[in-house]
């Protein structure tokens, strides 16, 4: 049997690469990858919460459901940056400052 | 009864006619036809006169009045007083502004304000012909100093010459001193009277007759006052005509005034304005007592002498014919302070027309030389006698007018001069049997004077007409020719006037004379009979004598009789050197109380403002350095912090999103490591 606390430390560790790339990273796709990552180690807490729900499998559940919903907004991204690119010819978020003041 | 109201209404257009042509030439009327405007407005009131003259004289005065002003309780009245006086003088103003602006058709020909001229030619006849129907003193006095305006106007006629622009300047200030008199009279007369009207102060019954005078005071309807006034007043109005008919002291601007156009020279300062003095003191004259009218003699006199001495060495056509002007102003003056007023105003009329009559000619003169000199370019002075001469050849006409003109002057029989001198000489003469020995001088005086004037003006003739004619050219004789038709036409119409005929049908008595019989106190004198056989008789035989010894030493000039060049002649060739006395007692101190006055008012009081300015301004300094430092300084220290705290806050949105991410998870942190150190949150 598998400690809980070892789930959250691998989860903890991936939520933390994922901060890092979207942190540092010099282009958005890398930040995407980013965000991915931390929605992963999410559901990896879902997915380890679950294991003592086993009559409904609430976590598992919400994981699916979440991952269903993270394809479709990773979809939607995507093509926002395809149009950033047409629109910039860059990816790299730095250069991606029209909104300053 | 019809006829009483037409009168004053023609009279009333004699004076419009010339304020009416005034405005039309000065404002509306394009300048070739101004002079037909001013010509035939005066001719419209020639005529009127004419009417006037014949209605009104020796037929009863006219009097009438219309209300004018109200001032407080007293009511003033406008209005007209037409007698035997006033009928004469507007009828002989007229008349010579009617012939002098047919003169001045050609005489001013070609000038380039032409329009001007006329205008104001028009309007000197309305305001003197005003003067002379004025029923009232105050309206005389408005009437006066129009006159003396008009003539200031056209005294400095061609204002780009400094002379002319002196000339006039010097005769308006001189009128102006004069005036001052004037009007202190006027003051005096409203305070005792409440009334300035010439018929309800000296009319029969008048209330000037009703004034009484006890133990040195004036005792009037309304005041009460010291006899001294009465002198004041009288000599108020004798110092106003002093100036206006240039008598002694206040004489010197006349001369000066010749800088106008001669048919000005001729009309104003000749014939009508200079008269008008003598006009006023007729008119005034019942307030004179005995001091006022023997002053008024003694300065007749002298100024008669004075003027006729200076005219003796004069160069100047007109300037001797100026002179002359004031020596027979003088003998007006004579006439009026023995109380012969009728003499005076009967010289008054003969000398308006032989002394218009000698400018008028003059003016031809001029004419003719100044066209020779323009001709023959030469640099002389076209009013030099000492230039002319042999004149009688080339301008016949104006010889023979003038001659007559310069007998009439002379007094020689036939003429009218003859009469109307022979009266003020021989009533002098009967005025000074029952006075002191001092008075006797004055007659005495009045005949030399007399005989003076035969001088000068035989010298003026010989000079101009006989002998050679003195400016350098070849075709001299026939550049100079007649004068034009209408510069001639008055001439021969006032050498005509200048006869005996017109005034008396007996020319060598001038007891006949109609003009004479209708103003009292011209017979109120003791008729002496030696007297009027003797006097003529005397005057005439020297007076022959003196142009015969003129005639040898100008026209034949076979010995020179006088020198040129004593002490004597430089006296009366600088007019007694009034001018230099006026300038350095009187210009000179004027000048130099101005020049201190200026002085303080730019070094005291200028420098009073300029400390205030200063200060001001000083002061003004600090406030702004003040307001700058200080009051600026907070506000744009509050600026500053907003502008400071803003790039503060700004510098946060740098737009980069891993950024903006960086800090909201720094501050998540943040929070959870407080919530865990400090569960009290």
């Amino acid at each position: 049997m598998i400690p809980l606390s070892n789930f959250m430390m691998l989860s903890a560790a991936l939520f933390v690469i994922g901060l890092y790339a979207v942190l540092v990273k010099r282009n958005v796709i890398q930040l995407l990858i980013g965000i991915e990552f931390m929605i992963n180690a999410a559901l990896i807490n879902f997915v380890a919460a679950g294991k003592s729900d086993k009559n409904y499998m609430g976590g598992q559940m919400t994981a699916l459901f979440t991952i269903v919903i993270a394809a479709a907004s990773v979809a939607v991204a995507l093509a926002i940056i395809l149009n950033v690119y047409k629109y910039y010819k860059s990816i790299d978020p730095d250069k991606l400052n029209k909104l300053r003041d | 009864m019809e006829q009483h109201d037409i009168i004053p209404v023609v009279s009333l257009l004699a004076v419009l006619m010339p304020l009416l042509s005034f405005v039309l030439c000065m404002f509306f009327v394009p300048k070739s036809i101004s002079g037909k405007v001013a010509v035939s407005s005066i001719a419209v009131s020639f005529i009127a006169s004419c009417f006037v003259f014949f209605k009104i004289w020796n037929a009863g005065n006219i009097h009438i009045q219309h209300h004018w002003f109200t001032l407080g309780q007293t009511s003033w009245d406008v209005g007209l007083l037409l007698n035997n006086l006033s009928a004469l003088m507007i009828l002989l103003v007229s008349g010579i502004a009617f012939l002098v602006h047919i003169y001045s058709l050609a005489y001013m020909k070609g000038d380039e304000n032409i329009d001007r001229y006329w205008g104001y030619l028009s309007l000197f006849c309305s305001s003197m012909l005003g003067l002379v129907i004025a029923d009232n003193l105050l309206l005389i006095y408005i009437f006066w100093e129009l006159v003396g305006f008009s003539s200031y106007l056209l005294i400095g006629f061609w204002r780009t010459r400094d002379a002319a622009v002196q000339a006039n300047k010097k005769a308006f200030i001189m009128n102006r001193l004069g005036d001052l008199g004037f009007l202190l009279a006027l003051m005096i007369l409203y305070s005792q009277f409440g009334t300035l009207d010439i018929e309800k102060l000296f009319g029969d019954g008048g209330l000037f007759h009703l004034s009484q005078f006890t133990s040195g005071e004036w005792i009037a309807p309304l005041g009460h006052i010291s006899y001294v006034w009465l002198l004041v007043c009288g000599f108020g109005f004798v110092f106003g005509a002093l100036a206006k008919s240039a008598q002694f002291p206040l004489h010197t601007w006349l001369p000066d005034a010749m800088e106008g156009p001669t048919a000005v020279s001729s009309l104003i300062h000749a014939a009508t304005m200079v008269a008008a003095g003598v006009f006023l003191l007729v008119r005034v004259s019942p307030i004179f007592d005995s001091t006022v009218l023997i002053t008024i003699a003694v300065i007749g006199i002298f100024t008669a002498f004075m003027a006729s001495t200076i005219a003796l060495v004069q160069n100047d056509i007109k300037r001797i014919l100026a002179y002359s002007t004031i020596s027979q102003l003088g003998f007006m003056m004579l006439a009026i302070g023995i109380g012969n007023n009728g003499a005076a105003i009967f010289h008054l009329a003969t000398h308006a027309f032989f002394k218009c009559l000698l400018f008028l000619c003059a003016g031809s003169v001029i004419h003719e030389m100044h066209y020779a000199k323009n001709k023959l370019d030469a640099d002389c002075d076209h009013q030099d006698i000492r230039n002319m001469g042999g004149l009688r050849k080339m301008m016949p006409l104006t010889f023979v007018t003038m001659v007559i003109a310069a007998l009439a002057l002379c007094g020689i029989p036939l003429t009218s001069g003859y009469l109307s001198k022979d009266a003020i000489l021989i009533s002098s003469f009967e005025w000074a049997t029952t006075r002191s020995f001092a008075a006797k001088l004055i007659p005495y005086l009045a005949m030399l004077t007399s005989w003076l004037t035969t001088f000068y003006i035989a010298r003026l003739i010989f000079k101009v007409f006989y002998g050679e004619l003195r400016i350098q050219g070849d075709k001299t004789e026939r550049l100079i020719h007649e004068a034009p038709r209408f510069m001639l036409m008055p001439q021969l119409f006032l050498a005509v006037c200048s006869a005996f005929f017109l005034f008396s049908v007996n020319p060598l008595s001038y007891e006949n004379t109609w003009l004479l019989k209708v103003f009292p106190g011209s017979v109120a004198l003791e008729r002496i009979h030696s007297y009027h056989t003797v006097i003529p008789a005397l005057l005439n035989l020297f007076a022959v004598l003196i142009i015969y010894f003129a005639y040898i030493q100008y026209a034949r000039k076979e010995k020179a009789m006088f020198r040129e060049n004593t002490w004597l002649y430089n006296f009366a060739l600088n007019g007694w050197y009034f001018d230099e006395f006026y300038h350095q007692a009187i210009v000179r101190p004027v000048t130099y109380v101005s020049k201190f006055s200026f002085s303080i008012d730019r070094k005291v009081i200028d420098g009073l403002v300029d400390i205030v300015g200063k200060s001001g301004v000083l002061l003004s300094s600090i406030a702004g350095w003040l307001d700058r430092k200080l009051i600026d300084g907070f506000v744009n220290l509050a600026g500053r912090a907003a502008a400071g705290l803003g790039n503060f806050f700004r510098s946060f949105q740098s737009g980069r999103i891993q950024y903006y991410l960086a800090v909201m998870i720094f501050v998540v942190l943040t929070f959870f490591v407080l919530r865990y150190f400090s569960p009290a949150i």
